[in-house]
Protein backbone atom coordinates (compact mmCIF):
# COMPACT_ATOMS: atom_id res chain seq x y z
CA UNK A 1 0.00 0.00 0.00
CA UNK A 2 2.79 2.64 0.83
CA UNK A 3 4.41 1.64 -2.31
CA UNK A 4 1.18 2.54 -4.31
CA UNK A 5 0.85 5.49 -2.65
CA UNK A 6 4.06 6.69 -3.39
CA UNK A 7 3.26 6.11 -7.11
CA UNK A 8 0.00 8.08 -6.81
CA UNK A 9 2.12 10.77 -5.74
CA UNK A 10 5.00 10.62 -8.04
CA UNK A 11 2.35 10.47 -11.12
CA UNK A 12 0.27 13.91 -9.46
CA UNK A 13 3.67 15.38 -9.22
CA UNK A 14 4.30 14.90 -12.72
CA UNK A 15 0.75 15.46 -13.55
CA UNK A 16 1.18 19.08 -12.05
CA UNK A 17 4.36 19.76 -14.24
CA UNK A 18 2.78 21.62 -17.09
CA UNK A 19 3.85 24.00 -19.19
CA UNK A 20 1.14 26.75 -20.37
CA UNK A 21 1.05 26.25 -24.44
CA UNK A 22 1.93 29.73 -25.28
CA UNK A 23 4.92 29.42 -23.65
CA UNK A 24 6.14 26.82 -26.55
CA UNK A 25 5.59 29.48 -29.42
CA UNK A 26 7.91 31.98 -27.64
CA UNK A 27 11.81 32.43 -27.95
CA UNK A 28 13.55 32.04 -24.60
CA UNK A 29 16.77 32.63 -23.94
CA UNK A 30 17.70 28.58 -24.58
CA UNK A 31 16.53 29.34 -28.04
CA UNK A 32 20.16 30.96 -29.32
CA UNK A 33 22.35 28.35 -27.71
CA UNK A 34 19.91 25.33 -28.67
CA UNK A 35 19.88 26.59 -32.33
CA UNK A 36 24.16 27.02 -32.05
CA UNK A 37 24.67 23.37 -30.98
CA UNK A 38 22.06 22.24 -33.61
CA UNK A 39 23.66 23.79 -36.27
CA UNK A 40 26.72 23.83 -38.77
CA UNK A 41 27.76 26.02 -41.77
CA UNK A 42 29.18 23.89 -44.62
CA UNK A 43 30.91 24.71 -47.60
CA UNK A 44 29.47 22.47 -50.57
CA UNK A 45 28.70 22.99 -54.42
CA UNK A 46 24.95 22.37 -54.01
CA UNK A 47 21.86 21.90 -51.84
CA UNK A 48 21.78 18.49 -52.95
CA UNK A 49 25.26 17.80 -52.73
CA UNK A 50 25.10 18.74 -48.99
CA UNK A 51 22.06 16.66 -48.55
CA UNK A 52 23.24 13.57 -50.30
CA UNK A 53 26.04 13.70 -47.68
CA UNK A 54 23.99 14.25 -45.03
CA UNK A 55 21.92 10.91 -45.94
CA UNK A 56 25.36 9.18 -46.19
CA UNK A 57 25.89 10.19 -42.97
CA UNK A 58 22.81 9.04 -41.44
CA UNK A 59 23.07 5.96 -43.12
CA UNK A 60 26.63 5.34 -41.44
CA UNK A 61 25.03 5.71 -38.45
CA UNK A 62 22.48 2.61 -38.86
CA UNK A 63 19.72 5.25 -39.67
CA UNK A 64 17.12 4.45 -42.17
CA UNK A 65 15.75 7.64 -44.14
CA UNK A 66 12.03 7.39 -44.13
CA UNK A 67 11.24 11.25 -45.35
CA UNK A 68 12.97 13.60 -47.74
CA UNK A 69 12.18 17.25 -49.34
CA UNK A 70 14.65 18.35 -51.98
CA UNK A 71 13.02 21.51 -52.26
CA UNK A 72 13.06 22.21 -49.18
CA UNK A 73 16.07 20.56 -47.79
CA UNK A 74 14.64 18.16 -45.32
CA UNK A 75 15.67 14.78 -43.98
CA UNK A 76 14.10 12.35 -41.30
CA UNK A 77 15.65 9.32 -40.53
CA UNK A 78 14.71 6.47 -38.13
CA UNK A 79 16.63 3.74 -36.06
CA UNK A 80 15.57 1.18 -33.21
CA UNK A 81 17.75 0.04 -30.63
CA UNK A 82 17.34 -1.93 -27.62
CA UNK A 83 17.62 0.67 -24.36
CA UNK A 84 18.33 -1.20 -21.77
CA UNK A 85 20.82 -0.01 -19.37
CA UNK A 86 22.55 -1.63 -16.67
CA UNK A 87 21.77 1.08 -13.91
CA UNK A 88 17.65 0.63 -14.20
CA UNK A 89 18.32 -3.30 -14.01
CA UNK A 90 20.02 -3.21 -10.84
CA UNK A 91 17.91 -0.77 -9.38
CA UNK A 92 14.88 -2.90 -10.54
CA UNK A 93 16.29 -6.04 -8.96
CA UNK A 94 18.17 -4.83 -5.43
CA UNK A 95 13.98 -2.74 -4.60
CA UNK A 96 12.45 -6.24 -6.05
CA UNK A 97 14.79 -7.95 -3.04
CA UNK A 98 14.40 -5.66 -0.74
CA UNK A 99 10.10 -5.64 -1.66
CA UNK A 100 10.28 -9.27 -1.08
CA UNK A 101 11.79 -9.38 2.16
CA UNK A 102 8.62 -7.24 3.17
CA UNK A 103 6.24 -9.66 1.24
CA UNK A 104 7.76 -12.15 3.68
CA UNK A 105 7.04 -10.52 6.60
CA UNK A 106 3.73 -10.19 5.76
CA UNK A 107 3.30 -6.91 3.93
CA UNK A 108 1.93 -6.16 0.50
CA UNK A 109 4.97 -4.22 -0.38
CA UNK A 110 6.23 -5.73 -3.76
CA UNK A 111 8.07 -3.43 -6.04
CA UNK A 112 9.08 -3.82 -9.39
CA UNK A 113 10.46 -1.12 -11.10
CA UNK A 114 9.19 -0.90 -14.77
CA UNK A 115 12.65 -0.27 -17.29
CA UNK A 116 13.45 1.25 -20.61
CA UNK A 117 13.28 -2.03 -23.17
CA UNK A 118 13.79 -0.24 -27.01
CA UNK A 119 14.19 3.11 -28.00
CA UNK A 120 13.49 4.62 -31.07
CA UNK A 121 15.92 7.38 -32.07
CA UNK A 122 14.56 9.66 -34.57
CA UNK A 123 16.83 12.56 -36.64
CA UNK A 124 14.83 15.49 -38.39
CA UNK A 125 17.49 17.52 -40.60
CA UNK A 126 17.43 20.44 -42.59
CA UNK A 127 19.72 21.86 -44.87
CA UNK A 128 19.42 25.30 -46.58
CA UNK A 129 22.01 28.13 -48.80
CA UNK A 130 22.88 30.96 -46.70
CA UNK A 131 23.92 32.95 -50.00
CA UNK A 132 22.60 33.79 -53.07
CA UNK A 133 25.69 31.52 -54.71
CA UNK A 134 24.23 29.20 -52.91
CA UNK A 135 28.04 27.54 -51.77
CA UNK A 136 27.83 28.08 -48.23
CA UNK A 137 24.78 26.59 -46.20
CA UNK A 138 23.32 25.90 -42.98
CA UNK A 139 22.80 22.47 -41.63
CA UNK A 140 20.40 22.27 -38.53
CA UNK A 141 19.73 18.86 -37.22
CA UNK A 142 17.73 17.10 -34.09
CA UNK A 143 17.59 14.26 -32.61
CA UNK A 144 15.09 12.81 -30.72
CA UNK A 145 14.05 9.27 -29.05
CA UNK A 146 11.15 7.02 -28.32
CA UNK A 147 11.74 5.07 -25.33
CA UNK A 148 9.44 1.74 -24.58
CA UNK A 149 9.11 0.36 -20.74
CA UNK A 150 8.70 -3.23 -19.76
CA UNK A 151 6.05 -4.59 -17.31
CA UNK A 152 5.85 -4.08 -13.62
CA UNK A 153 4.27 -4.05 -10.61
CA UNK A 154 3.20 -2.32 -7.36
CA UNK A 155 1.89 -4.80 -4.36
CA UNK A 156 -0.65 -6.22 -5.96
CA UNK A 157 -1.41 -3.64 -9.36
CA UNK A 158 0.85 -5.36 -12.05
CA UNK A 159 1.92 -2.57 -14.33
CA UNK A 160 1.69 -3.77 -18.02
CA UNK A 161 4.59 -3.04 -20.68
CA UNK A 162 4.84 -0.79 -23.45
CA UNK A 163 4.44 2.66 -21.75
CA UNK A 164 5.75 5.57 -23.88
CA UNK A 165 8.34 8.09 -23.11
CA UNK A 166 9.79 10.73 -25.70
CA UNK A 167 12.92 12.78 -25.39
CA UNK A 168 14.61 15.22 -26.99
CA UNK A 169 18.23 14.17 -27.22
CA UNK A 170 20.51 17.05 -25.86
CA UNK A 171 23.92 16.17 -25.20
CA UNK A 172 26.47 18.14 -27.40
CA UNK A 173 28.62 15.13 -27.95
CA UNK A 174 26.12 13.29 -30.36
CA UNK A 175 25.79 16.45 -32.39
CA UNK A 176 29.53 17.23 -32.45
CA UNK A 177 29.86 13.34 -33.12
CA UNK A 178 27.67 13.59 -36.22
CA UNK A 179 28.70 17.08 -37.59
CA UNK A 180 32.67 15.50 -37.43
CA UNK A 181 31.34 12.91 -39.93
CA UNK A 182 29.23 15.08 -41.83
CA UNK A 183 31.98 17.79 -42.32
CA UNK A 184 34.05 14.12 -43.87
CA UNK A 185 31.51 13.58 -45.85
CA UNK A 186 31.10 16.42 -47.48
CA UNK A 187 34.52 16.79 -48.27
CA UNK A 188 34.30 12.96 -49.72
CA UNK A 189 31.41 14.08 -51.73
CA UNK A 190 32.94 17.12 -53.58
CA UNK A 191 36.01 15.06 -54.05
CA UNK A 192 33.25 12.13 -55.45
CA UNK A 193 35.73 9.79 -53.56
CA UNK B 1 -36.45 -8.45 -0.45
CA UNK B 2 -32.77 -8.30 -1.27
CA UNK B 3 -33.16 -10.93 -3.74
CA UNK B 4 -35.93 -9.31 -5.73
CA UNK B 5 -33.92 -6.09 -6.27
CA UNK B 6 -31.10 -8.31 -7.77
CA UNK B 7 -33.19 -9.86 -10.16
CA UNK B 8 -35.03 -6.96 -10.69
CA UNK B 9 -31.79 -5.07 -12.01
CA UNK B 10 -30.55 -6.87 -14.68
CA UNK B 11 -34.30 -7.34 -16.32
CA UNK B 12 -34.32 -3.47 -16.44
CA UNK B 13 -30.89 -3.21 -17.74
CA UNK B 14 -31.57 -5.96 -20.80
CA UNK B 15 -35.36 -3.91 -21.66
CA UNK B 16 -33.19 -0.89 -21.58
CA UNK B 17 -30.55 -2.13 -24.25
CA UNK B 18 -32.97 -4.22 -26.41
CA UNK B 19 -35.38 -0.60 -26.29
CA UNK B 20 -32.34 1.33 -27.27
CA UNK B 21 -31.09 -0.80 -29.73
CA UNK B 22 -34.99 -0.83 -31.46
CA UNK B 23 -35.32 3.17 -31.30
CA UNK B 24 -34.01 5.05 -34.24
CA UNK B 25 -29.92 6.16 -34.76
CA UNK B 26 -30.33 10.02 -34.11
CA UNK B 27 -30.07 12.18 -37.42
CA UNK B 28 -26.66 14.16 -37.60
CA UNK B 29 -28.10 18.33 -37.58
CA UNK B 30 -28.07 19.95 -41.24
CA UNK B 31 -25.90 22.13 -40.38
CA UNK B 32 -23.26 19.68 -39.74
CA UNK B 33 -20.47 20.44 -42.02
CA UNK B 34 -22.29 24.59 -42.66
CA UNK B 35 -19.56 27.49 -41.88
CA UNK B 36 -20.53 29.09 -38.99
CA UNK B 37 -18.73 32.22 -37.35
CA UNK B 38 -16.68 30.67 -35.04
CA UNK B 39 -15.06 29.15 -38.16
CA UNK B 40 -14.35 32.19 -39.49
CA UNK B 41 -13.17 33.46 -36.26
CA UNK B 42 -10.55 30.64 -35.86
CA UNK B 43 -9.38 30.82 -39.47
CA UNK B 44 -8.63 34.93 -39.17
CA UNK B 45 -6.63 33.98 -36.05
CA UNK B 46 -5.04 31.29 -37.63
CA UNK B 47 -3.87 33.48 -40.83
CA UNK B 48 -1.38 36.14 -41.29
CA UNK B 49 -0.38 37.32 -44.90
CA UNK B 50 3.45 37.94 -45.21
CA UNK B 51 5.57 39.57 -48.19
CA UNK B 52 7.18 36.65 -49.51
CA UNK B 53 7.31 36.33 -53.57
CA UNK B 54 8.22 32.81 -53.23
CA UNK B 55 6.66 29.54 -51.38
CA UNK B 56 9.97 28.01 -50.95
CA UNK B 57 11.41 30.51 -49.30
CA UNK B 58 8.51 31.19 -47.63
CA UNK B 59 8.30 27.22 -46.08
CA UNK B 60 12.31 27.56 -45.45
CA UNK B 61 10.91 30.27 -43.11
CA UNK B 62 8.24 28.52 -41.41
CA UNK B 63 10.73 25.65 -41.10
CA UNK B 64 13.08 27.86 -39.52
CA UNK B 65 10.85 29.24 -37.32
CA UNK B 66 9.32 26.37 -35.93
CA UNK B 67 12.78 24.50 -35.21
CA UNK B 68 13.99 28.34 -33.13
CA UNK B 69 10.41 27.07 -31.59
CA UNK B 70 12.05 23.41 -30.52
CA UNK B 71 9.64 22.16 -32.76
CA UNK B 72 10.73 18.63 -34.76
CA UNK B 73 9.92 18.73 -38.41
CA UNK B 74 8.16 16.04 -39.11
CA UNK B 75 6.55 16.34 -43.05
CA UNK B 76 7.01 18.82 -45.11
CA UNK B 77 5.33 18.91 -49.01
CA UNK B 78 6.80 22.00 -51.22
CA UNK B 79 3.72 21.43 -54.22
CA UNK B 80 1.39 21.50 -51.35
CA UNK B 81 2.91 23.96 -49.39
CA UNK B 82 2.44 21.69 -46.49
CA UNK B 83 4.74 21.53 -42.94
CA UNK B 84 3.93 19.32 -39.73
CA UNK B 85 5.60 19.47 -36.78
CA UNK B 86 5.58 18.61 -33.20
CA UNK B 87 7.43 19.04 -29.82
CA UNK B 88 7.23 17.34 -26.29
CA UNK B 89 5.74 19.09 -23.80
CA UNK B 90 8.61 19.46 -21.72
CA UNK B 91 9.33 19.03 -18.67
CA UNK B 92 6.37 16.69 -19.00
CA UNK B 93 7.06 13.93 -22.23
CA UNK B 94 3.78 12.36 -22.01
CA UNK B 95 2.27 15.59 -23.78
CA UNK B 96 2.32 16.80 -27.19
CA UNK B 97 2.20 19.67 -28.99
CA UNK B 98 1.44 19.64 -32.88
CA UNK B 99 1.18 22.05 -35.37
CA UNK B 100 0.38 21.89 -39.34
CA UNK B 101 1.50 25.18 -41.09
CA UNK B 102 0.31 25.19 -44.91
CA UNK B 103 1.59 28.03 -47.13
CA UNK B 104 -0.48 29.55 -50.10
CA UNK B 105 0.27 32.50 -52.40
CA UNK B 106 -1.77 35.36 -52.23
CA UNK B 107 -0.85 37.99 -54.69
CA UNK B 108 2.08 37.95 -57.20
CA UNK B 109 4.29 39.21 -53.89
CA UNK B 110 2.43 38.19 -50.95
CA UNK B 111 1.95 34.08 -49.24
CA UNK B 112 -1.17 33.46 -46.72
CA UNK B 113 0.33 31.41 -44.21
CA UNK B 114 -2.32 29.44 -41.70
CA UNK B 115 -1.10 27.61 -38.62
CA UNK B 116 -3.33 25.01 -36.81
CA UNK B 117 -2.27 24.07 -33.56
CA UNK B 118 -3.52 21.32 -31.23
CA UNK B 119 -2.28 19.89 -27.53
CA UNK B 120 -2.89 16.62 -26.81
CA UNK B 121 -4.83 16.21 -30.32
CA UNK B 122 -6.90 18.71 -28.66
CA UNK B 123 -7.23 22.17 -31.17
CA UNK B 124 -6.15 25.44 -29.77
CA UNK B 125 -8.07 28.63 -29.49
CA UNK B 126 -6.08 30.96 -27.75
CA UNK B 127 -5.32 33.69 -30.17
CA UNK B 128 -2.04 34.59 -27.60
CA UNK B 129 -0.64 31.68 -29.29
CA UNK B 130 -0.99 31.91 -32.89
CA UNK B 131 0.13 35.93 -32.20
CA UNK B 132 3.44 34.40 -30.84
CA UNK B 133 3.91 31.87 -33.51
CA UNK B 134 3.38 34.59 -36.34
CA UNK B 135 5.53 36.91 -34.36
CA UNK B 136 8.66 34.28 -34.59
CA UNK B 137 7.92 33.59 -38.07
CA UNK B 138 7.83 36.83 -39.03
CA UNK B 139 11.35 37.48 -37.49
CA UNK B 140 12.57 34.45 -39.31
CA UNK B 141 11.61 35.62 -42.68
CA UNK B 142 13.30 38.65 -42.12
CA UNK B 143 15.85 36.79 -41.22
CA UNK B 144 15.86 34.38 -44.34
CA UNK B 145 15.44 37.37 -46.80
CA UNK B 146 18.51 39.44 -45.44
Amino acid sequence: MPAAGLLVVLAFATACAHTPVEEFFRLTAESAAQRAAETRMFEAASERELLSASAAVLQDLGFQVVESVREVGFLRAAKERSAREYSQEIWRWVLFTFSTIGLASGSNTLILLPVDLQQQIDASLVARPLDAAGSRHEVRVLFYRIVWKSDGASGNQSIPPGEQRMETIRDPRIYQLFFAKLSKAVFLEAHKI
Amino acid sequence: MRRATSVCYPLLLAAGILLSACASPPTPPENLLAPDAEQAAAREMQTRSFDVADRTQAMRGVIAALQDLGFIIERANEPLGLVTAARFAEPSYQDMVGITVTVQPEDSDKMRIRANVIYNNKPITDPKIYQNFFATLERSIFVGRN
